[in-house]
């Protein structure tokens, strides 16, 4: 059973996505907590 | 080591990187650590970390040099289910959310893992997950140690020592001068540029490359690489699983940062890592699978990425590799080095030789304990024992034995002090068996089976009865 070429472009492409979200969201975090003055 | 000269970068702009950087981290740790006030602000940043930095250090500790390098390794070996197995690590990020926000809510006070199991279990249940959790950490440390000096020999051709040495002496400078501030805080920006780092080199290997002829490169000259069917990979996989969840649950590194977050922040911070770092492994990791149609000769199959790197980029690539890999591995051994030296001073000098030390003797035994511990880990780190890697494996067997004494002991009252220590050593015991006897691939899973069998018969046969009030005065013990 092998994965198809859309099967590994969906996992590849989800995941490099999610990924390339992540920085974004954790400074978006950082002006939030940064802002309410809880950041430490 | 050797067989990369394709993906290596000359030894002075490896120089030139490893001191900018070096700089970098030594000046935001001294800086972060200026306000690291006492014992909590040194060893637990004060309990008030926000949850921006709260999940930042979490996916920065548990991206090490390994997810960045043995990411794109599995993935070659073992093809699609190799990255998948590497990236169910992430379940135990998530798993250990409930019990973060438990942790916080039992033992506000709490320093560490190590205080848990004494309070919960008592002094003999104590020394023997010390015993583990100790191997483990130091294990590690000196393995993070090794693969600092290895891989910054393989990517810039620096000597090894010489590498090894200004890695950890980096990482044990900005620990001492800000504990665990300097740990959280250097850890977020790490983490931001391991995740571009990894995203530019995907984003690289799919526009250049193209999914459709990856496909068939691989499918015409290693199929087995897109079976989703390969019985070895499969117990890898849930081998995985199980090895990092252990790995979790007991570690002081992930204690006490459930200590140091404020409240409410623990189980947001340790679900959202897990989701962010589930798909990393695979990111990293699915570059390997371009090597079929870029036509690559990997002779070193643990140098794939670097190779694949500078085969699409150049000396770019190879430069952004040795960023990523330099900031993976300070981000774990910073980690590694506070939370195994706080194990070392709350459990070992305080709790066995110094009971009555007060807070600012401790506070400042916390500096020279992480200053210690940094040098016998280089002394170990000086003779390369390149084993010592594989020998990790098998602490997947010790570390899954304290899966359910942990996760019992913090929600079940019945769970008792004998099965707790039974179920460790015996799941250590039978695990490491299966190590030898069957292969690296069962040895967390049959520890863990083993362990959960014991946790269980004993909870039903001999049911205890915990007062929870006593783990909320756990700081009596430190006072």
């Amino acid at each position: 059973m092998t994965i198809s070429v859309t099967a590994l472009t969906w996992l590849v492409g989800t995941a490099t996505l999610i990924t390339a979200l992540a920085p974004i969201i954790l400074i978006i975090f950082w002006i939030k907590d940064r802002a309410k003055g809880q950041l430490w | 080591m050797n067989s990369m000269q394709g993906a290596s970068l000359d030894a002075g702009t490896g120089w030139l990187i490893l001191a900018i950087f070096s700089v970098l981290w030594i000046m935001l740790g001294a800086y972060l650590g200026r306000r690291a006030e006492g014992l909590e602000g040194f060893m637990l940043a004060g309990r008030k970390v926000g949850l921006a930095l709260g999940t930042a250090t979490a996916m920065a500790t548990w991206v090490t040099s390994n997810t960045t390098m043995a990411a794109p390794q599995l993935a070659l070996q073992m093809g699609v289910w190799g990255m998948l197995g590497y990236s169910l690590g992430s379940v135990g990020l998530m798993l250990f959310a409930p019990l973060a926000k438990r942790i916080h809510t039992l033992m506000p006070s709490g320093f560490t893992s190590g205080d848990f199991i004494r309070l919960r279990y008592g002094k003999t249940t104590w020394r023997i997950f010390l015993a583990i959790s100790l191997f483990y950490g130091f294990g590690w440390l000196v393995s993070m140690g090794m693969a600092g000096g290895v891989l910054v020999n393989a990517l810039t051709g620096i000597d090894y020592r010489i590498g090894m040495s200004v890695i950890l002496a980096v990482c044990v400078l900005y620990t001492v001068l800000g504990g665990l501030r300097a740990v959280i805080g250097t850890d977020f920006l790490q983490t931001l540029i391991i995740l571009v780092g990894v995203v530019i080199l995907a984003w690289l290997a799919i526009t250049k490359v193209g999914f459709e002829d990856m496909h068939a490169a691989v499918l015409d000259k290693r199929p087995e690489l897109l079976n989703l069917l390969m019985p070895a990979a499969i117990m890898f996989l849930f081998n995985n699983l199980l090895f990092g969840v252990g790995e979790i649950f007991h570690s002081n590194v992930w204690w006490s940062r459930a200590f140091a977050f404020r409240k409410g922040v623990g189980f947001k911070a340790y679900l959202i890592a897990g989701i962010f770092w589930m798909p990393i492994p695979i990111v990293a990791g699915f570059i390997a699978l371009t090597v079929p149609a870029l036509g690559l000769n990997v002779p070193a199959a643990d140098m794939v990425g670097p190779l694949v790197a500078a085969d699409l980029l150049g000396t770019t690539g190879a430069i952004l590799v040795f960023i990523v890999v330099f900031a993976a591995l300070a981000s774990s051994l910073d980690s590694l080095l506070a939370a195994t030296s706080d194990l070392i001073l709350t459990d070992i000098y305080k709790g066995h030789f110094r009971p009555h030390a007060s807070e600012n003797e401790l506070a400042r035994a916390a500096r020279w304990v992480v200053a210690g511990l940094g040098l016998l880990a280089w002394l170990l780190c000086l003779p390369r024992i390149t084993t010592l890697a594989e020998l990790l494996y098998f602490t997947g067997a010790f570390v899954a034995s304290t899966i359910w004494p942990i996760a019992a002991g913090l929600f079940w009252r019945r769970a008792n002090p004998a099965g707790a220590a039974l179920a460790m050593v015996a799941g250590t015991a039978i695990g490491l068996t299966c190590y030898f006897v069957i292969g690296f691939y069962v040895a967390a899973l049959v520890s863990a089976a083993v362990s959960m069998s014991i946790v269980l018969i004993s909870t039903w046969i001999r049911p205890g009865n915990f007062d929870w009030a006593v783990l909320a005065n756990s700081r009596e013990g430190h006072s």
